[in-house]
């Protein structure tokens, strides 16, 4: 060790550590961090998985009264009778692929790859097939019991009412991928490059609308009411109307994605199921849910083993429906597919893991709020401590401060010290009867007249040392020159301190002082008002926060002075002599020589003080500072786990108390000055 | 006529408690003058060294330096200090420190020199004394010997224009005194003006220009060191030789360290002596 001055680095650095402790050290947190996370909370899937008895990829789904229809490639037709729980076979609707399949009242239609639209106009009756003769339709609406529309490539629009077939085709001959009804008249199609068409009679004109985005290729609309309708691209935009009607459309900036405009995954089909909530599908297992028109979108969790290109949703309501997808899967929900957080709805705080979670975070601010009274209080207390102890230590008498005068000038300053203590008790002791104390109630009269009190006890010390100042003879012998005064000073505080009990100097002191309210005025007053985050409020924007420091660190530094000063008392005379010697003043040798020797003798006591003051720090909860004890009983509040909560402070409470007990022996043996001590060997 | 340096002119210590060390002591060094005071165990040598130094306040008497009284309230007792030297009886170096450290803080914070001016001051002292191989090594961790000639260093750097000598030689081992003893020779040699209160009194009789006797808080005798061969008063005879008998008994003790030494005996510092 080739210097003394101690310095952090020194007590702990890693360098220093030597090889075999750094490998305990690295496997610890190894192994610490290696534990499996185990959460109290989980979010599983909102979809069950239900059976369809096919591999064939189903394309479209539709509700038709109380009955769920699906359909898929070779004409494969399913339904299910109890909300998509479980399905049935029905006879397969010719052998082309069916595509797209829409509902209306009571009447329901589906298109096959073929141009063949096989419809039911009743609940019971018959399917009938009517021929379009069109080959590259992509969807079928229906506007009526017997009247439909379909879209397909290169713009063609079909029209059929009744019996009758019409071609809508316009001149916008892009192709097109959907087409939705709202009623009877008013729909709206759309397609490759951004096109939107819509119509406000039934099918038979359209009308351009301006895309927000001409590249995007648009694969699904749904048109929920004239103030709601929205559409999505292959490439995850979504796309909303900003005016009833859907004459002008602008691309959502989603919040969830970063205010990105696109979901960064390729979308097949959109379904608006409530005013604001839609439902998302796409190819690579993509579900996704907004609740809020869009602006966030969650990506639904899908049940274990299901990972298909989804297709189409058909919903009975916002909760319960069903999406299909390729490979013939079908999954059904009642909740909209929303993940579930399993374990956040009813805690069970017995489960000790869901019982941390919810702790961590109270028991984390009440470890830092701990910490931080701590530190403040441990320097406030050393700093008050050494001072103290170098007061009560110093050798100063009134001998000292006054040999240097005249005795006559001696004399005149007991006089006029006379005069004004005189004064002072004359005053003071005339306050006390508007207390209306009676007998030994006079005991509480520095409680009643603070002031009042200060007078009279400055009066009466003041008359009883200039009595004695007066006739003081000439080698000033008498008592009163033997007299330290800041030893008494010292003397006073600490008797104080130590003589009262730490709970109540909190509640004095923060109630009945209000020292942490006059600290934070004053520092309002200084450095302006301290907000609520940032570095000015971290120091004066709790004023429990200032009370506890100073309660701490006023108490603590009474009984450290007690501490130092005994170590000052074990170097040996000689050594104040030494410097004095060599010309230092008082002072001087108590920096350079004393002070620095007593606190290496002292660093065990003083840690002991600083542990005490740690355990100490848990009584501020009484003044409402939510440190660690507090956070506890809150914990219990909440959770009724007595054990474990208490068990939790304990632990933090240990892991701070024994990381500065194991500082402060590490500074001990680095500022061991060598040749002092026990040595020779056992 | 040489300067009178130090002149104690009717010295008077009583201890609260009553007792009356020093009883109207006076005496004068001068210039370039090496006084020894010798005297039994309460005889108040100390007490008249520690009152020239204001460690103790003299209950009366005139203490003057270089014609200044300095045992008044209105001396600068630190200024008063830095003139003059100390070495006490049990070194007294700052445990905390490196022995270059012991020697440079009176420089640094006293006589206000820079770090490596105060080093240079420090190295030139501790060469004067023989210690420039241990610069680095703690107080701890020296002997009794190279603890005094360190502590002799650190009241030379300030310049002293006197330096008081409280036994240097008594806390130490008879074998290790001959060092400390040669470094004050040789301070006497060079014209260092000392008051050196002490028990060796072949060692007063080689060094002090002269010698004053205190007996029970006085002057019993005061001479040139040739009085220590033929004393005129009664009562330093028999202190002569109360002496003499003592240094008997210090043959002995001599012969046995030396065999010890024989032992392969190296002191450690510690004070400790291994156990056989």
């Amino acid at each position: 060790m080739n210097s003394a001055s101690p310095g952090i680095e020194r007590i702990f650095s890693w360098s220093s550590i030597d090889s075999k402790s750094r490998v305990v050290i690295l496997v610890s947190v190894l192994l610490i961090c290696s534990i499996p996370h185990s959460s109290g909370q989980e979010t599983i899937t909102g979809w069950n998985e239900a059976e369809s008895w096919t591999d064939y990829d189903l394309n479209a789904a539709v509700i038709h009264g109380e009955i769920i229809w699906v359909f898929g490639d070779s004409g494969i037709v399913r339904l299910s009778e109890d909300s998509g729980a479980t399905w049935q076979n029905h006879t397969n609707l010719g052998d082309a692929n069916l595509i797209s399949a829409d509902s209306y009242e009571n009447s329901m239609a589906v298109i096959s790859s073929e141009g063949i639209i096989y419809m039911k106009d009743d609940f019971e009756s018959e399917w009938i097939t009517i021929d379009s003769s069109q080959t590259g339709m992509k969807s079928v609406a229906l506007t009526g019991a017997q009247s439909l529309v379909i879209v397909g490539n290169q713009g063609a629009i079909w029209q059929y009412t009744g019996q009758t077939w019409w071609n809508r085709t316009t001149s916008f001959t892009e192709n097109l991928h959907d087409v939705d009804f709202n009623g009877d008249e008013d729909g709206l199609a759309v397609g490759d490059s951004g096109t939107i068409l819509a119509t406000d009679d039934g099918g038979a004109t359209w009308d351009y609308r301006e895309a927000p985005d001409p590249d995007c290729s648009i694969v699904s609309i749904s048109y929920f009411n004239p103030y709601r309708m929205f559409a999505v691209s292959d490439s995850g935009q979504i796309l909303y109307s900003t005016s009833p009607g859907g004459f002008e459309w602008q691309l959502r900036e989603i919040e969830s994605a970063g205010y990105n405009t696109t979901l960064a995954t390729n979308l097949s089909s959109i379904d608006v199921v409530s005013s604001s909530r839609i439902l998302f599908a796409g190819p690579d297992g993509y579900l996704g849910l907004s609740l809020d028109q869009g602006l966030n979108v969650e990506r639904n969790i899908l049940p274990t083993g299901v990972n298909t290109s989804f297709n189409d949703h058909a919903m009975f309501d916002y909760v319960s429906g069903i999406v299909v997808g390729d490979s013939g899967v079908i999954l059904f929900t009642d909740r909209a597919g929303e993940n579930k957080d399993i374990g956040f709805e009813i805690p069970d705080y017995n489960n000790f893991g869901e019982f941390v979670e919810y702790a961590d975070d109270m028991l984390l601010s009440g470890f830092i709020a701990t910490v931080k009274i701590v530190l403040f209080g441990i320097l406030l207390g050393f700093t008050i401590g050494v001072i103290l102890a170098m007061l009560k230590t110093a050798p100063t008498s009134f001998k000292n401060i006054l040999e240097r005068y005249s005795i006559n000038q001696i004399r005149a300053l007991g006089a006029i010290c006379l005069i004004i203590g005189l004064w002072l008790l004359y005053t003071g002791v005339n306050r006390f009867p508007e207390l209306q104390l009676e007998g030994l109630e006079y005991i509480f009269t520095p409680v009643g007249d603070p002031q009042g009190f200060a007078m009279f006890a400055l009066g009466l010390g003041i008359v009883a040392i200039s009595i004695q100042f007066i006739l003081a003879d000439k080698k000033l012998s008498g008592p009163i020159f033997k007299v330290r005064p800041l030893n008494s000073l010292a003397t006073v505080y600490t008797d104080f301190f130590r003589n009262t009990p730490l709970i109540v100097q909190f509640m004095f002191i923060h109630f009945g002082l209000r020292l942490g309210m006059r600290i934070q005025q004053l520092m309002e007053g200084t450095f302006g008002d301290p907000g609520i985050d940032g570095i000015d409020y971290f120091f004066y924007g709790d004023r429990t926060f200032l009370s506890a420091i100073f309660t701490l660190g006023l108490n603590s530094g009474a009984y450290q002075c007690e501490t130092i000063r005994g170590a000052i008392s074990a170097i040996p005379s000689g050594q104040m002599e030494a410097g004095r010697s060599i010309g230092l003043t008082y002072l001087g040798t108590m920096r350079l020589v004393i002070m620095p020797q007593a606190i290496r003798i002292c660093i065990p006591p003083i840690g002991n003080e600083m542990v005490n003051l740690v355990l100490n720090s848990s009584l501020a909860m009484v003044i409402g500072y939510s440190e660690l004890s507090r956070q506890g009983k809150l914990m219990i509040a909440t959770t009724f786990q007595i054990f474990s909560a208490w068990g939790l402070v304990m632990i933090s409470y240990f892991v701070v108390t024994w990381t500065l007990a194991l500082l402060l022996r590490r500074l001990e043996e680095k500022t061991k000055i060598p040749g002092l001590g026990i040595s020779g060997g056992a | 006529m040489v300067d009178v340096v130090l002149s104690i002119r009717d010295l008077h210590k009583i201890y609260p408690g009553g007792v009356h060390a020093v009883k109207g002591v006076s005496f004068d060094v001068h210039e370039g003058e090496s006084v020894a005071v010798i005297g039994s165990s309460g005889s108040g040598k100390s007490t008249v060294l520690r009152c020239i130094n204001r460690l103790i306040e003299p209950t009366e008497g005139v203490i003057e330096l270089r014609g200044e009284q300095i045992n008044t309230p209105l001396a600068d007792v630190n200024k008063v200090r830095s003139r003059i030297g100390m070495v006490f009886q049990s070194f007294e170096l700052f445990s905390h420190l490196k022995v270059l450290d012991n020697i440079t803080l009176g420089l640094r914070h006293v006589r206000g020199m820079s770090k490596s001016k105060a080093e240079e001051v420090a190295l030139d002292v501790l060469e004067r004394v023989d210690m420039l191989e241990r610069i680095e090594a703690y107080p701890g961790n020296l002997s009794g010997g190279q603890k005094q000639r360190v502590a002799i260093a650190r009241a030379l750097a300030m310049k002293p224009e006197v330096i008081l000598f409280d036994e240097p030689t008594s806390a130490l081992d008879p074998e290790l005194i001959g060092s400390v003893l040669k470094t004050i020779r040789g301070l006497a040699d060079e014209g260092m003006t000392m008051l050196i209160v002490t028990h060796e009194i072949n060692f007063a009789r080689d060094v002090a220009d002269r010698i004053v006797y205190l007996d029970h808080g006085q002057v019993a005798e005061e001479g040139p060191s040739s009085i220590i061969n033929e004393p005129k008063t009664e009562r330093l005879q028999k202190f002569l030789s109360s002496m003499h008998e003592d240094k008997i008994s210090e043959e002995i003790e001599n012969e046995l360290v030396n065999n010890q030494a024989d032992h392969g005996y190296v002191p450690d510092g510690t004070g400790n002596r291994p156990r056989s």
